[in-house]
C-alpha cells in the first residue's frame, strides 16, 4: 500500500540516526542470542518493512504484562511503537475509549486483514462468556473475530499462553489459553507472570524482522526458553556442592546458598531470568533470595506449593492419588473375592489325604 | 481314592492364601535367596534357586487368583500346570530343600519361601509325587506307632535298659506328672542313651515325667511329606495322650521337625490351642539351670563346637540356651562361622535324609558345613537334633572326618552333679 510509510522514512522523520538504529538491531540480536552476522539482516528487514499493525487484546488479566512491557529497556516499547509497529488497539494504553476504541480495532482489522499481529494477554473464560466482556463483546467472540484476519498471534503472559491463574484449580470461570480456542493460526507463547519485558519486545522484534522464531514443544521461542533457570543460575555451584538454605533466615540463606529445599522450581523451569534478568539486568527472584516459582511453566499454580521442594510429589496428586486408591481398592476387593472363591472351591473339593493313597494308581 | 493331578492342583489352590499372594507379588527377583541356599551354593546350579522351586505354585496363583493372569491364561500366555511339570519339580521340592529357612531369613521383602515349599509339598504329595521313602514312613506311622514301624517293644526295652543303668524308675502312662516326654524314632533306635540322661537330670531337678505307651513318637512325617491331613493325625495322638494324662507340659525331644510339628504347626493343624505347654528339652534344661536345679561338675577340656539344628534354632528360636548349657562345663568351646541363626544345614533335614536318590546331592551340600567345621577343627560336635546327629554321622564317615558327635542332653548328663543327693530332690 503506497500510503504506508516505510520504517526508514519514519526514522528520518523522528530524527533517529543510522547509528542509533544499528545499535537497536544489535541489542535485539544479542538478547535473542543470535549471531552478530544477523544484525545487518535484522536492520535490512526492519528498514524495508512497513510498520506492522498490532492489535493487543486484554482478557482475564491483571495488567501486569502491560505494566511490565512498558518498562522494557531495550528495545523499549516506545522504540517499538515509533520504529517498528503501529499499535492500533490496546485499551490500557490508547487514548480513545468506548465506541471510538472499538472502531479503531475494527478499522485496523479491515485495513490490514491477513497481515496484522494479534497480541493477547489474559485467559479466556468459556464457562460463561459473561464473566469477561469488553464493550459488550465477550472475550471469546472478540478473540475469534480478531484472530480470523491475523497473520499470527502472540500470547504474552502465562494466562494467555497456558491459562495461568484463572485456569488454576478450581478454575471457576472455565478459563483457557488462546491455543485452546484458535487452532488455525501460528501462535507464539511468551509465558511468565509477567514475562521478562525484553523477552516480550524481543519476540515482537524477531517476528517483525525474521518471522516466527523457532518454538519448543510448549510453543515458546527457544531463544528465550531454551535453558532451565537451574542450568544458568549463579547459585548452581552451591547445589552441586550440596549447600542449601533450609530457611529464609538461616546461615545458608545468608550465605546465598541454593534455594532448592525452599521450593525453588529452577530445575524444571525454562526461562531467561538467570541470564537476561529483570529491571535493566539488575536482578532476578533467586538473586533477591526467593525461590523460583516456575511461572513460565503450565499450571505452575497447582504444582503442589511454592515452598515445597521439587523432590516432594507435586501436581494433581491428591485427586489422582484418591482415584488410584479407590481404583486399587475396588480392584483389590474384586481380586480378593475372585481369589476367595477359588480357594473356597478348592477347600470344598478337598479329599482327606491318607498315607495309603499317596501313590498313583497306575 | 488315589493320588491324582487334580487332587494335587486342588491342594495347591487350598494352600494359596493372602501371605502367599503377597509373597508372589512382592518378589523382586533379586536373587538373594540363591546365595542363602545350601544346594545352590554347593552346586551353583540356577535350578536350585529357592524361589524357583515354588514356580508351579506361582503359576497357579497367577493363572487362577489374579485378574491379569486369568486374562493371560485365556490367551494361553500362562501355561497350565501338568503332571509332567509336577514330575519335573519333584526333585527340586523334595531333594534339594531341607526347609532350613535360610532363604526366608535373607529375603529383603520378607517372603517366607520355606513356608511356600511346605505348601508346595501339599500339592506334590496329593498328586502322588512324594518320594517313596516318605510315603512308606507315613504309612508305617499312621498304621503303627512310628515311621520306622512298630517301636513299642523297642521303647519298652530301652526304658528297661535305662532303669537298669541308672537305678531310677521311669513309669509309662503315669497321670498327673509334670511332663510327658516324647522321643524321636532316631533316638529310640540309634541314640537311646538320652533316656538315661533325662532320667538322671530330671531326678536331680525334682521333676516328674512319664512316657505314653501309645504316643511316644515325636517325629511327624506329615510335615516333611507335606500333608496336613497326615500331620494332623499324628499331632492329635500326642495331644490326646498329653491331655488324657493331664500333664503340665510335653517335652519335645532333640529332633528338629518334631519341634516344628508340635510347637508351631500343631495348634493350627488341630484348630485349637493346647491345654499344656510344649517345651524343647534344651529349653527345659536351660530353665532348670537358671532356677539352680541343674548343676554340673567337672570340665570338658576337649575342643567343642555346636551345630545348630535349623528347625530348633533358626525356625524355632532356641539359640542362647544350648550355649549357656555348654559353657557350664566346656573349657574350649568354639563357634563356627555363621553359628546361630545363620548356621548352614547338615543337609539331612526336611525329609532329604530319608530320600535315597538325594544322597549324592546331600553329600555335595554338606560341603558348606564342612568348610566351617574344618576351620575350627573341633574334637566334638555337639547338637540338639537326633536327625542332625544321624546325618552328621553318615557324612563324617563319607568324608573320613574323625570328630565325635554328641547330643547335648547326653553331654549335660555326663557332667551332671548328682553326688549330693539332698538338694532339689523330692524323694
Amino acid at each position: 500500500m503506497p500510503n504506508k510509510p516505510m520504517l526508514k522514512d519514519l526514522m528520518k522523520t523522528h530524527g533517529v540516526s543510522r547509528r542509533a538504529f544499528m545499535k537497536y538491531c544489535a541489542s535485539l540480536a544479542s538478547v535473542m542470542a543470535l549471531s552478530p552476522a544477523m544484525v545487518p539482516r535484522i536492520a535490512e528487514a526492519l528498514e524495508n518493512a512497513p510498520r506492522t499493525s498490532v492489535i493487543w487484546l486484554s482478557f482475564q488479566e491483571c495488567t501486569g504484562c502491560t505494566e511490565a512491557i512498558t518498562r522494557s529497556h531495550a528495545p523499549t516499547i516506545e522504540d517499538m511503537i515509533f520504529n517498528a509497529i503501529s499499535l492500533d488497539y490496546h485499551h490500557t494504553l490508547q487514548a480513545a475509549s468506548g465506541h471510538a476504541a472499538e472502531e479503531a480495532r475494527e478499522h485496523a482489522m479491515k485495513e490490514h486483514w491477513g497481515e496484522y499481529l494479534v497480541v493477547v494477554d489474559g485467559s479466556i473464560p468459556i464457562k460463561d462468556p459473561g464473566y469477561s466482556t469488553i464493550a459488550g463483546i465477550s472475550n471469546l467472540d472478540m478473540l475469534k473475530d480478531t484472530a480470523a484476519g491475523a497473520a499470527a498471534i502472540v500470547s504474552v503472559g502465562t494466562c494467555a499462553a497456558y491459562g495461568g491463574v484463572g485456569h488454576a484449580d478450581p478454575n471457576p470461570t472455565g478459563a483457557v489459553a488462546v491455543s485452546e480456542i484458535i487452532k488455525d493460526k501460528p501462535i507464539i507463547n511468551v509465558p511468565g507472570c509477567p514475562p521478562i519485558p525484553v523477552v516480550m519486545t524481543g519476540v515482537l522484534a524477531h517476528f517483525l524482522s525474521l518471522g516466527i522464531p523457532e518454538l519448543d514443544e510448549l510453543g515458546r521461542p527457544k531463544a528465550f526458553f531454551g535453558n532451565a533457570i537451574h542450568d544458568r543460575c549463579y547459585r548452581r555451584p552451591f547445589y552441586d556442592k550440596g549447600l542449601f538454605a533450609n530457611g529464609f533466615d538461616d546461615e545458608g540463606a545468608k550465605e546465598g546458598w541454593c534455594l532448592y529445599k525452599l521450593g525453588c522450581k529452577g530445575p524444571t523451569t525454562k526461562a531467561a531470568c538467570a541470564t537476561v534478568k529483570w529491571n535493566n539486568g539488575v536482578s532476578f527472584p533467586i538473586e533477591a533470595g526467593h525461590p523460583c516459582l516456575g511461572c513460565t511453566e503450565p499450571d505452575f499454580w497447582d504444582n503442589g506449593g511454592f515452598y515445597k521442594p521439587l523432590s516432594v510429589p507435586s501436581g494433581d496428586y491428591r485427586r489422582l492419588g484418591l482415584a488410584a486408591v479407590a481404583g486399587g481398592a475396588a480392584a483389590g476387593v474384586a481380586g480378593g473375592l475372585l481369589a476367595k472363591a477359588t480357594k473356597a472351591k478348592a477347600a470344598k473339593a478337598h479329599e482327606t489325604v491318607d498315607a495309603h493313597d499317596l501313590e498313583k494308581s497306575s | 481314592m488315589t493320588a491324582t493331578l487334580e487332587r494335587g492342583l486342588n491342594a495347591l489352590r487350598e494352600q494359596i492364601d493372602a501371605p502367599v499372594a503377597s509373597f508372589f507379588s512382592s518378589c523382586v527377583s533379586c536373587g538373594l535367596c540363591a546365595e542363602a541356599c545350601l544346594f545352590y551354593r554347593a552346586t551353583e546350579d540356577p535350578k536350585y534357586i529357592p524361589i524357583r522351586k515354588v514356580e508351579l505354585m506361582r503359576r497357579i496363583w497367577s493363572r487362577e487368583f489374579t485378574l491379569l493372569g486369568r486374562i493371560a491364561g485365556m490367551f494361553g500366555l500362562v501355561k497350565n500346570v501338568t503332571d509332567q511339570d509336577l514330575s519335573d519339580w519333584e526333585t527340586l521340592v523334595y531333594d534339594s530343600c531341607t526347609m532350613c529357612g535360610r532363604c526366608t531369613l535373607v529375603c529383603p521383602v520378607g517372603n517366607d519361601i520355606t513356608m511356600m515349599i511346605r505348601k508346595m509339598r501339599e500339592g506334590m504329595s496329593a498328586a502322588g509325587h512324594a518320594p517313596v521313602e516318605l510315603i512308606g514312613a507315613a504309612q508305617r506311622h499312621t498304621d503303627g506307632n512310628s515311621p520306622m514301624g512298630d517301636l513299642s517293644k523297642a521303647i519298652q526295652a530301652q526304658v528297661k535298659n535305662a532303669i537298669n543303668e541308672t537305678g531310677i524308675e521311669i513309669e509309662f502312662d503315669k497321670p498327673g506328672v509334670d511332663y510327658m516326654a516324647i522321643l524321636s524314632a532316631q533316638e529310640i533306635a540309634e541314640f537311646p542313651d538320652v533316656l538315661a540322661a533325662m532320667a538322671r537330670i530330671f531326678k536331680k531337678a525334682g521333676l516328674t515325667w512319664t512316657i505314653a505307651s501309645d504316643a511316644f513318637e515325636a517325629t511327624n512325617v506329615g510335615i516333611q511329606l507335606g500333608s496336613r491331613d497326615v500331620a494332623r493325625k499324628l499331632v492329635q495322638r500326642v495331644v490326646d495322650a498329653a491331655e488324657r494324662l493331664g500333664v503340665k507340659g510335653v517335652i519335645s525331644p532333640e529332633c528338629g521337625h518334631a519341634y516344628q510339628a508340635l510347637r508351631w504347626e500343631g495348634p493350627n493343624l488341630i484348630g485349637r490351642a493346647y491345654n499344656f505347654e510344649v517345651i524343647h528339652i534344651v529349653e527345659l534344661l536351660d530353665k532348670l539351670r537358671a532356677e539352680g536345679r541343674l548343676k554340673t561338675k567337672g570340665k570338658n577340656s576337649q575342643r567343642v563346637t555346636f551345630h545348630d539344628p535349623c528347625q530348633i534354632n533358626r525356625r524355632g528360636g532356641i539359640n542362647k540356651e544350648p550355649r549357656r548349657l555348654l559353657n557350664m562345663f566346656s573349657e574350649d568351646f568354639v563357634e563356627t562361622d555363621d553359628a546361630g541363626t545363620f548356621n548352614w544345614c547338615c543337609g539331612g533335614g526336611g525329609g532329604v535324609g530319608a530320600n535315597e536318590r538325594a544322597e549324592p546331592l546331600r553329600h555335595q551340600a554338606f560341603k558348606m558345613k564342612k568348610v566351617q567345621l574344618d576351620k575350627v577343627e573341633p574334637d566334638v560336635v555337639v547338637t540338639m537334633c537326633a536327625y542332625c546327629h544321624h546325618t552328621l554321622d553318615n557324612v563324617f564317615e563319607e568324608f573320613d572326618m574323625e570328630q565325635e558327635i554328641v547330643g547335648l542332653t547326653e553331654l549335660v548328663a555326663e557332667y551332671l552333679d548328682d553326688d549330693d543327693a539332698g538338694s532339689g530332690e523330692k524323694a
